[in-house]
């Protein structure tokens, strides 16, 4: 969607720019490496003690898993699977939206990307460091996870390829890999320009060794160019192969709520919905903070809200179709499975994720809504919330009542799984805070181009037609 | 690598203080600097090597093998010799098997206990034994871990003073011969009953030295009503045997014949073999408050207060009498109104028809006017003689019941007893509670106590002997039907205790003795002197004592003190009912420190580590409770608190009350589980009270049941039908079996010369819980705790899921025995990410415990919810000592692992090896399960499906053959046989 022909740059139908005035380059270049330069803040100090108590109530978790074992958590038979992959699910789908926004919207040449990729990026990476954890963690043997690799060993063993984990290992690795590489390249000019802002010696060793010789040269930026496209192309894939082959784990199963077709498409929904209400949970308080305003507008949160309601109303289809073809299928055991979300001991748990993932994103259908900041920032909460129920629903509901009523028993969580699931949120954070004060939070030259489109844009609205603006990279 | 002190090839000898870290400890109590309580050095006194090299352990293994003939170089005081599997010289690593007996209420079950280099780990039926048949009890199967127990006394002490044998016996000599002086006059002996022939000859010997003492039997749960209903029957007591292979009609009236009481092992095969032909079934009705076993198995569970069943009994007296012409019921009878007379006319009816072919039973619980009442209509029907049979009474005491304990806590209150010699287990908690028998105790100068744990006795007695297991004692028991067996030991002593025979000959100043020559003398004294070493030895091996068996006898009967026995026989009690009952698993307490019994679910309410009062849905409704409620229950005065559980089927006001919990000195495991029920029980009223008052408190205690929901929800799981339905029913079994249709390539097993299948035939099974414990001995499924099964995590391989059907307050029930079925496309198998469960050649789905990384999709994906995993270290966790019990062909499976059944491939696996040398194949029958060989209602058939001759083939090529969740199309190995149910047309 380039702009047509004529189009002034602010769009009488999109009052809201994407970029408030037109900053000089210095300007830019000061109020964004303000951030990283300036003097810590008793604020940035407060925050990260507090999420690094809830990091060390996370590492004692963690510590108590892998000493004592896996039965410190509540897991059971039947319930084999509980907190550990409803998390792991709830974090990978999180991780969606940085790359959705840096690769698909990239391709689709969307603007409103420019400002806020980096944080989505940021935010996916440490997303899925988190999740990575969990299956992980959730071993009986974690110590032995590298056997699900296929390896050259002597004992000529492979993973069994049939299974959908090895497939994980496959999924998740690449997509961190991707995920960290097109981070990383996208940093480079801003690490160079930090290096060249740097006020210290160390920090400018350290942002010129992360530069890797950046000057900013045109050839540097024809490479920058070409490389950026290819991994926004290499990456464009994983968004929807990611989650589909997480929803694998549980489709390729006989379980009653886990074996059904409909997974991936539904999988990979519910991942963008969470990971644009995770971005929208961290934009909305960071932009305050450290006085993002001008390059991080309404117009991107309102975007974003646009793609939370429509993704909202393809996992509500998902839900819909479920329970269509639970019906339609006429699997006795998969018809109950369904009913017993309705009716069963956790009937509760599963009115509050239609209430947070069906009825919540409605809201947003009106304009004043979704430019408001604090009924996005409470819908985003509950979207998250309602995202981390619907795993629970599959993961656990589906498993605590199957085949056989005799086998049939609850999850009972203990403190170790509190303190992994909300350990892993405060470590997260942690991570987050670190990222917001040592690296730009905004692609400083991605803007800085921006505004140079702007301003030619601007240019060509006054020289009259006949001149076809460039399209935005 | 230095350590041993033996120079080792090529490495320079050791300075001798080098020999062992200084920092290295092997005990906690040796790091501590504590003796061993046992008083024994920590492990002996050979240093411990530090480290162990190639050589060194080669060197080890030398000496080792060298030396191991030292352990023989004692004077062998008592001899062992094989049984009939006994490998021509011994080999290490084969198992050796020995037949012995257990006993059970006094009697002796024969069983085979599976020895490992010396250490006998697995008890298993023994098929010559007249009350096993090849099957065995809870009881038997989980004896090995009561002898490993850590918590068993070790040696003898008297008055807190710790003393060795021989000073014991000097002692013991002492206060005898003080006794004698005045003919034992103050000597009394607190026995329980038994069969013994040693011990009779041993209590003659006592009379003869102490003329003036005298001996009373005690047990909580005994037969004494039986007994006493055969003296009003027949003018003397005598022993009651059943025989339901002939029996078409069976009316049980509150007797669990199948579980807990009687001769249960081999009732409940004759009881399974007579359900599996639809044109020969037996039909059952069980009038019972409890819901038992039994009443499970039932064709109808008439469900009546226990208090009512005797009225019940003669309604159908009467019923016999006015519509079949049985004059001599009619005095007996007692016509009853309203449903009851219907039900009762047509038992009647039934029994009329199959007149010596039917049985009549009363339980122990009911009066003796029901046993005698029983034995008046099985004459009148001409079943006494068929399949009633009346012997003079096994055993030695006639009587044990409350009335001997209470005249004896008289003579102590009055000072009479100077010397109390206790080898009944645990008098002070068992005693009924009035008699307050611990604070007397304290009163008795001496008290001898043989108990093989620390109890409420031990606590109270001044002289406490260890005592022997009975794998490690020499004796000798009597079946039922009077078959004596010898009770030989599998193992020395693991610490040094005595067995009753040993006590008993003290006070006639031949404790040195020792048992072995006890009853080897007495034997051959009884037998005679010619032959009798090698009868002997035959009697070892076989573990009976051929011709043995006590005649039956006819004796005439006389209605007329029957007549006045019912005429005084109790009313229904007024109020609720208490109904005081032995648990089927810790029976009446005495098994209570046993984990595995603990956490063996209980037969019908899946319940463990508790007892709990039962009451009907109805009653629970009416006070306001709910399964887990914390209730006071108070009977004349006193009161305990005890949770609810709500079972349904149970009789409305009346409260079963399981004996054997609620320990109040006892050791890790019996402390903390369940109530004590004994603290309401009245020597007056020992089964069935009148008068229960229960409270609400608001409070919970959560029940620990391995299953939670007892409902099919309408899914065809344990099927079962009754047998005019058979016919109508077949082509819907037919769709349940078969192969399905699969996109999967098929894999072909006919060209395999095994594939191992199993048949479980839900019309046999009785649900007793037999094969989940043989299961667990043999598989070395360790305990896993309270907790622990209430989160899930029990570990079992088996486990018997039970359903209900019909309404809540009268639901008919089936068990059903559920193990990994070893599905030939297996779920399982496809979703584990390392290979580490994968399938055989001849269809087993193996687990590979070291390949293992504890994923759990395999238990995910199981529709049978078979497997279990190690969430935590269950094994190391328990004391070193238990590590004796376990089965050395089986591996000890460590935390983050996945395991299930493995159709005891170790069996299969010895077998193969077998026929290997043989140059033979496996027989298609030869392997024998665990779980197949404990069950005593050969409901379990494993076999070779390959082989159409083989039992389970047949069996899974039989018409009521189907596969659970067929529709899966997860082709199941084992098969399931549906249930068939024979009720009545005339109660349809």
């Amino acid at each position: 969607m380039s702009a047509a022909p004529g189009t002034p740059a602010v769009d009488p139908l999109e009052p809201t720019p994407f970029l408030v005035g037109r900053p000089g380059d210095r300007a830019l270049t000061e109020e964004l490496v303000a951030t990283v330069l300036g003097p810590t803040r008793r604020g940035w100090l407060l925050l990260v003690a507090a999420l690094g108590a809830g990091m060390a109530f996370w590492l004692v978790a963690l510590g108590a898993t892998l000493f004592v074992g896996i039965g410190t958590w509540g897991n059971n038979i039947p319930v084999a699977w509980g907190f550990g992959i409803t998390t792991f699910v709830w974090w990978i789908g999180i991780g969606h939206a940085g790359t959705l926004i840096s690769a698909i919207l990239l391709l689709f040449q969307q603007r409103w990307r420019t400002s806020i990729n980096r944080f989505a990026e940021a935010m996916t990476l440490f997303a899925v460091a988190m999740a990575g954890m969990y299956p992980i963690l959730h071993l009986g043997r974690p110590w032995l996870f590298w056997w699900l690799m296929p390896y050259p060993s002597t004992t000529r063993l492979w993973p069994n390829f049939k299974s959908a984990l090895p497939w994980d290992v496959f999924a998740i690795s690449t997509y961190a890999t991707v995920s960290f590489l097109f981070w990383f390249l996208g940093l480079i000019p801003d690490l160079a320009t930090l290096r060249d802002a740097a006020t210290t010696p160390r920090r400018r060793r350290i942002y010129g060794l992360l530069a890797f010789g950046w000057r900013g040269s045109a050839r540097h930026w024809r490479h920058y160019r070409i490389g950026y496209l290819l991994l926004a192309g290499l990456a464009t894939p994983l968004v929807v192969s990611v989650h589909t082959i997480v929803s694998f784990d549980f489709a390729i199963s006989l379980l009653p709520g886990w074996h059904t077709t409909i997974f991936p498409p539904y999988f990979v929904a519910g991942a963008i919905f969470s990971g644009f209400a995770m971005v929208v949970t961290l934009i909305v308080p960071a932009r305050r903070l450290l006085g993002l305003e001008r390059v991080i507008t309404i117009r991107h949160l309102d975007n974003m809200n646009k793609v939370i309601l429509a993704t909202g109303l393809m996992v509500s289809y998902g839900y819909v179709m479920e329970h269509f073809m639970a019906w339609y299928g006429g699997d006795p055991a998969e018809a109950f499975a369904f009913v017993n979300r309705w009716t069963g001991p956790y009937r509760h748990l599963w009115y509050l994720q239609l209430f947070c993932n069906v009825v919540t994103p409605q809201i947003l259908w009106f304009p004043r809504m979704r430019r408001n900041l604090v009924v996005m920032f409470v819908v985003s909460l509950l979207v998250n919330l309602g995202m981390w129920l619907e795993r629970f629903m599959i993961v656990v509901v589906s498993l605590s009542r199957d085949f056989l009523p005799s086998s049939w028993a609850m999850f009972r969580p203990t403190w170790v799984d509190w303190g992994l699931l909300f350990g892993s949120m405060a470590t997260f954070g942690v991570l987050f805070l670190l990222f917001l004060r040592f690296l730009p939070v905004i692609p400083i030259a991605e803007v800085k181009e921006l505004r140079r489109e702007f301003d030619h844009e601007d240019r060509l609205v006054a020289g009259g037609p006949g001149h076809r603006p460039e399209g935005a990279p | 690598m230095p350590p041993l002190g033996l120079p080792i090839y090529g490495q320079p000898p050791l300075a001798a203080g080098d020999r062992r870290a200084p920092d290295a400890w092997r005990s906690l109590a040796e790091r501590a600097g504590q003796a061993d309580p046992a008083g024994r050095p920590p492990d002996g006194d050979a240093p411990a090597p530090a480290s162990f090299g190639r050589r060194s352990f080669l060197q080890v293994l030398s000496a080792s093998a060298a030396l191991a003939g030292l352990a023989a170089c004692k004077p062998p005081r008592e001899r062992v010799v094989s049984y009939v599997r006994r490998p021509p010289e011994v080999t290490p690593s084969l198992p050796s098997y020995y037949a012995t007996a257990l006993p059970a209420g006094g009697y002796g079950v024969g069983v085979v206990v599976e020895s490992h280099e010396g250490r006998p780990t697995k008890v298993e039926g023994n098929p010559a034994h007249p009350s096993s048949l090849g099957g065995a009890g809870l009881p038997e199967l989980a004896s090995p871990l009561e002898l490993y127990d850590p918590a068993r006394i070790a040696g003898f002490r008297r008055g807190g003073r710790p003393l060795a044998w021989s000073a014991l016996l000097d002692e013991l000599s002492e206060v005898a011969a003080r006794l004698a002086q005045d003919g034992g006059a103050r000597l009394r002996v607190l026995a329980e009953p038994t069969s013994s022939p040693a011990v009779a000859a041993l209590r003659a010997d006592l009379r003869a030295r102490f003329p003036g003492s005298r001996l009373v039997a005690w047990a909580p749960v005994s037969e004494d009503a039986a007994r006493e209903g055969t003296r009003l029957a027949f003018g003397r007591p005598l022993d009651v045997e059943h025989r339901l292979a002939t029996a078409d009609v069976v009316l049980s009236l509150d007797a669990d014949f199948l579980a807990t009481e009687g001769d249960h092992l081999r009732l409940a095969r004759e009881f399974a073999a007579r359900r599996v032909d639809a044109a020969a079934m037996n039909r059952l009705y069980a009038a019972e408050a409890t819901y038992t076993v039994t009443g499970g198995a039932a064709d109808h569970r008439l469900r009546l207060r226990a208090s009512e069943i005797l009225g019940f009994g003669r309604a159908v007296a009467a019923a016999l009498a006015s519509a079949h012409g049985l004059a001599a019921l009619a005095p007996l009878g007692a016509a009853a109104g309203g449903a009851q007379a219907r039900l009762a006319a047509a038992v009647a009816a039934d029994l009329a028809r199959a007149r010596g072919r039917g049985l009549v039973l009363a339980g122990q619980r009911q009066p003796a006017a029901a046993h005698a009442l029983a034995a008046a209509m099985n004459d009148a029907l001409g079943n006494a003689g068929a399949t009633v049979l009346y012997r003079e009474p096994v055993l030695l005491d006639r009587s044990s019941g409350p009335e001997g304990l209470a005249a004896l806590a008289a003579e102590i209150r009055a000072g009479g007893v100077d010397t109390l010699v206790i080898t009944a287990w645990n008098p002070v908690y068992t005693a009924p509670a009035e008699l307050e028998l611990g604070a007397l105790l304290r009163r008795v100068p001496n008290v001898v106590y043989l108990a093989a744990r620390e109890d409420e006795t031990t606590a109270v007695a001044g002289a406490v002997v260890a005592a022997a297991h009975p794998l490690e004692s020499w004796g000798d028991l009597r079946a039922r039907d009077g078959t004596a067996s010898v009770v030989q030991p599998l193992i020395a002593p693991l610490v040094a205790s005595a067995t009753e025979l040993d006590l008993l000959a003290a006070f006639l100043d031949r404790g040195q003795v020792g048992a072995w020559a006890l009853v080897r003398e007495g034997w051959r004294r009884r037998t005679g002197d010619e032959g009798f070493d090698r009868r002997w030895d035959r009697w070892l091996a076989d573990g009976v004592v051929a011709g043995t068996a006590a005649p039956p006898v006819a004796p005439p009967l006389d209605g007329a003190a029957i007549a006045a026995a019912l005429a005084a026989a109790p009313p229904p009690v007024a109020g609720v009912e208490a109904i005081f009952a032995p648990d089927d698993k810790v029976l009446d307490g005495r098994l209570g420190e046993n984990a595995w019994l603990q956490e063996l679910p209980h037969p019908v309410s899946k319940l463990t580590w508790d007892n709990a009062a039962l009451l009907s849905p109805a009653t629970a409704a009416r006070l306001g409770l709910e399964t887990g409620a914390l209730a006071t229950l108070r009977l004349h005065g006193r009161e305990v608190l005890a949770p609810v559980l709500v079972q349904p089927g149970h009789a409305d006001e009346a409260v079963t009350l399981p004996l054997g919990y609620g320990r109040r000195v006892a050791g890790a495991v019996a402390t903390g589980a369940g109530f004590d029920a004994y603290a309401l029980r009245r020597g007056a009223a020992p089964w069935i009270d009148g008068g229960l008052e229960i409270a609400p408190t608001g409070a919970r205690r959560a029940l620990a049941q391995t299953q939670g929901h007892f409902t099919m929800d309408g899914r065809a799981l344990a099927l079962a039908l009754p047998v005019a339905a058979l016919p109508g029913a077949l082509a819907e079994l037919e769709e349940r079996r078969g192969p399905l249709p699969s996109i999967l390539p098929e894999v072909d097993y006919s060209g395999e010369p095994y594939r191992w299948g199993m048949a479980i035939d839900l019309s046999r099974c009785i649900g007793c819980g037999a094969c989940a414990l043989a299961c667990q001995a043999e598989n070395n499924i360790p305990v896993v705790g309270r907790s622990e099964v209430l989160n899930s995590r029990e570990m079992h391989w088996l486990r018997v899921d039970r359903y209900y059907e019909g309404p809540a307050e009268e639901p008919a029930s089936v068990s059903q025995p559920l193990a990994c079925v070893h599905c030939e496309s297996a779920p399982c198998e496809y979703v584990c990410p390392v290979n580490a469960t994968v399938h055989s050649d001849e269809g087993l789905n193996e687990m590979v415990y070291n390949r293992c990384v504890g994923t759990r999709y395999c238990s995910n994906n199981c529709p049978y919810k078979v497997r279990r995993f190690n969430y935590l270290d269950y094994h190391t966790v328990h004391a070193p000592q238990l590590a004796m019990l376990q089965n050395p062909d089986v591996t000890v499976r460590a935390r983050g692992v996945m395991e299930k059944c493995s159709y005891c491939v170790q069996r299969i696996e010895r077998a193969r090896i077998g026929a290997r040398v043989a140059g033979g194949t496996i027989g298609g029958d030869q392997v024998v399960s665990a779980c197949q060989q404990a069950c005593p209602a050969e409901a379990i058939v494993f076999g070779n499906l390959a082989d159409p001759a083989s039992r389970v083939a047949r069996l899974a090529g039989g018409e009521r053959r189907y596969d659970l969740l067929h529709e899966l199309g997860t082709r199941p190995r084992t098969g399931y046989l549906a249930r068939l149910r024979n009720p009545n047309p005339d109660l349809a």
